[in-house]
């Protein structure tokens, strides 16, 4: 029991305090790689806690609404957070099944649905429309990774399933190589980064769902953003790359935070050098994507 | 304590609106030379947003015009306080050279407060980023008002009215006319 | 999206390291013929207002207190520094320095005031010399910029405002 709260709470402290370094080395390698000197790695922090100090403007259409979506974020991020192998094995794997994962990950995408229609304005409602129509092409995704995880597996429990069962079949595992190359085709996508942050975080070109938020209730929505980004990496990592998972405490540890460290680099170098995709691109590139997911799937079932 | 650290925090990470309200687009080029790899402002951890409620700093350009002047108050209002503006260009700073024009109803300062005033026409990327270590507080101001009075007359006056005399005789009397 | 295409990106921009200045640690310098600042030099000014009549953004303004006191602002807040003062100066007193550093958060920290003594002519008394013989007995020119408004205003008076209309010239015709 204590070893569930402990496992817990060190989950979430870790996602909370590393989330925005994440975001500082992904901002400072991005500088990097357009030729300039970039931010310090702690400027995320100085971000969120300059937001905390500032003026809460409550406007939009319904504030209660807003007041809870911006603490909804977070914490679902935070909960999603305890189910995922840090190092270690889930703290909270008795509690929930791959089925609860899968909700909670969608729910971490609705939170920015209801956080656009509860500011309702017009910026607001097409950065929204942005949304629902990628998470509908998107979420399915990693769902179906998960799902042929656990029909290799088995079970629905998570650390049979987080323990790269999807490499699990007899002979070469097609189907965990078929989405091996489709969930790295669409990480960018989850993690809401170039070139499909076209959504949430599109305060280029319009405001998106954002706009209406100032203040602490802009911070929480910021720490969610960079606490998904490795949160999903947790998860890719341990779907697709477990190895040395198993090794004795401190070395299996560092070796999940320097695959993490690999896998933000990545995201980073992709996010700096390709340019956003329109909605209707993406769609399409889903689309193709999603059906290979179902050949896997397909695969999957015969024992492939 | 909290509240302390946040306000130490502001000057470290300055969000940054951009609000031209009727110029000649010559300082918009300027200020997004500054966001550029050779003058790199992120490195003061000022990043461009695109909506003012994100915002803590509203750059200005162009003077405030008759049928931008509502928009532009609105966008300032709609910024959360602590929040500062520059005017940047010689439009912004005093009216510009059309400040006697017909849709121009002067400097930007008529509309909003303004906390700090880079002038130029444009600016240097580098005035500019001198401008923002002022308000941060990196640097000293190097301008200060420069007033010559002269203390003494130098040379005696002349004046008609100082003429004494008649016919012949006819000399200045010195008088005090000043 | 080709893979090569946005290798040959990163590393483009990596090759060409960091080439970020270093600005308000080290100083920049500027060209030759840069433009920045009008800085008058009262020492040399004779207060003709040539400056103020041909400023584009009507930014230098004139005010005669009395015959022998001009008072000649240079406001600095929509100085274009395009240096027309400073071509037409005729003594070259108006030179464009090279600052560019004038930020300020007080807008009057850009003004130079010249308090100028115009020397009066020993035989008339007055300042300059008018365009006909008869306007010359006649006409003092005083200058009336508006100081408080920071407003320029086109004319000028014959008469200061505490003195009475000019009449101290009789002109006899036989």
């Amino acid at each position: 029991m204590t070893r569930i709260i402990a496992g817990g709470l060190a989950n979430v402290a870790a996602v909370l305090l590393l989330a925005p370094l994440c975001e500082g080395v992904l901002r400072k390698v991005t500088a990097r790689l357009q030729s300039r000197r970039g931010p310090p790695l702690w400027q995320p922090y100085f971000d969120l806690l300059k937001l905390l100090g500032k003026e809460d403007i409550e406007s939009g259409q319904s504030p209660g609404l807003q007041r809870f979506v911006a603490r909804l974020s977070l914490a679902a991020v935070l909960t999603t957070a305890c189910l995922v192998p840090m190092g270690f094995p889930a703290p909270m794997n008795g509690a929930g099944d791959v089925i609860l994962l899968i909700y909670l990950l969608t729910l971490c995408g609705i939170c920015t649905l209801l956080g656009g229609l509860a500011a309702g304005s017009t910026y607001s409602l097409m950065g929204v429309a942005r949304e629902m129509m990628t998470m509908i092409a998107l979420e399915p995704l990693f769902a179906i990774a998960l799902l042929i995880g656990a029909v290799h597996a088995g079970s629905f429990r998570l650390d049979d399933v987080l323990n790269g069962s999807v490499y699990a079949a007899k002979g070469i595992p097609w189907s965990g190589l078929i989405v091996l190359g489709v969930m790295v085709l669409s990480f960018q996508a989850f993690v809401q980064r170039a070139p499909f942050d076209m959504s949430e975080a599109e305060t280029e070109i319009m405001e998106g769902p954002l706009m209406e938020y100032s203040g602490p209730k802009l911070a929480l929505f910021k720490y969610a953003r960079a606490a998904r980004l490795m949160v999903h990496s947790g998860l890719f990592i341990a779907l697709f790359a477990p190895w040395g998972s198993e090794l004795a405490f401190p070395l299996g540890w560092l070796l999940f935070w320097a695959k993490m460290l690999a896998l933000v680099l990545l995201v980073t170098a992709v996010a700096a050098t390709h340019a956003r995709y329109r909605i209707d691109q993406a769609i399409r590139y889903f689309a193709g994507l999603l059906a290979a997911a179902f050949a896997a799937l397909a695969l999957a079932g015969y024992g492939h | 304590m909290l509240k302390n650290l946040c306000q130490k925090m502001f000057g470290r990470s300055l969000w940054v609106y951009h609000a031209n309200s009727g110029g000649c687009n010559g300082c918009d080029i300027e200020v997004l030379n500054v966001l550029t790899p050779y003058y790199d402002v992120e490195r003061f951890g000022i990043k461009l947003v695109g909506s003012p409620r994100h915002a803590d700093v509203m750059l200005c350009q162009g003077p405030a015009m008759r049928a931008t002047a509502r928009a532009l108050r609105a966008a300032y209002e709609a910024m959360p306080a602590p929040k500062l503006v520059f005017a940047i260009g010689g439009c912004a700073c005093g009216g510009g050279i059309w400040h006697d024009s017909y849709p121009v109803l002067g400097p930007v300062e008529k509309v909003i407060p303004v906390n700090f005033y880079i002038p130029g026409c444009p600016p240097r990327p580098e005035a500019i980023i001198y401008g923002v270590a002022v308000a941060v507080g990196l640097v000293d101001k190097k301008v200060a008002p420069v007033e010559f009075k002269q203390l003494a007359l130098p040379i005696p006056r002349y004046h008609p009215s100082d003429l004494r005399g008649r016919d012949e005789m006819v000399v200045y009397e010195k008088a005090e006319k000043i | 999206m080709s893979m090569s295409s946005k290798l040959k990106e990163a590393l483009i921009g990596l090759k060409a390291g960091c080439v970020t200045l270093d600005y308000p640690a080290q100083p920049r310098p500027v060209a030759s013929n840069f433009r920045g600042r009008p800085i008058f030099d009262a020492q040399k000014c004779i207060g003709c207002a040539g400056c103020a009549n041909n400023c584009p953004a009507r930014e230098i303004l004139v005010f005669d207190v009395c015959q022998e006191i001009r008072i000649l602002t240079y406001l600095g807040r929509r100085c274009t520094y395009c240096g027309r003062c400073a071509e037409v100066c005729p003594e070259k007193a108006i030179t464009m320095s090279q600052e560019y550093e004038t930020a300020t958060n007080h807008i009057g920290d850009l003004q130079q005031r010249l308090d100028l003594f115009m020397s009066t002519c020993q035989r008339c008394g007055r300042c300059f010399k008018e365009s006909s013989p008869l306007e010359q007995l006649k006409l003092k020119g005083y200058r009336i910029d508006d100081l408080e408004h920071e407003r320029w205003i086109f004319r000028s008076r014959a008469y200061l405002e505490n003195e009475p209309a000019a009449d101290d010239i009789e002109i006899e015709l036989d």
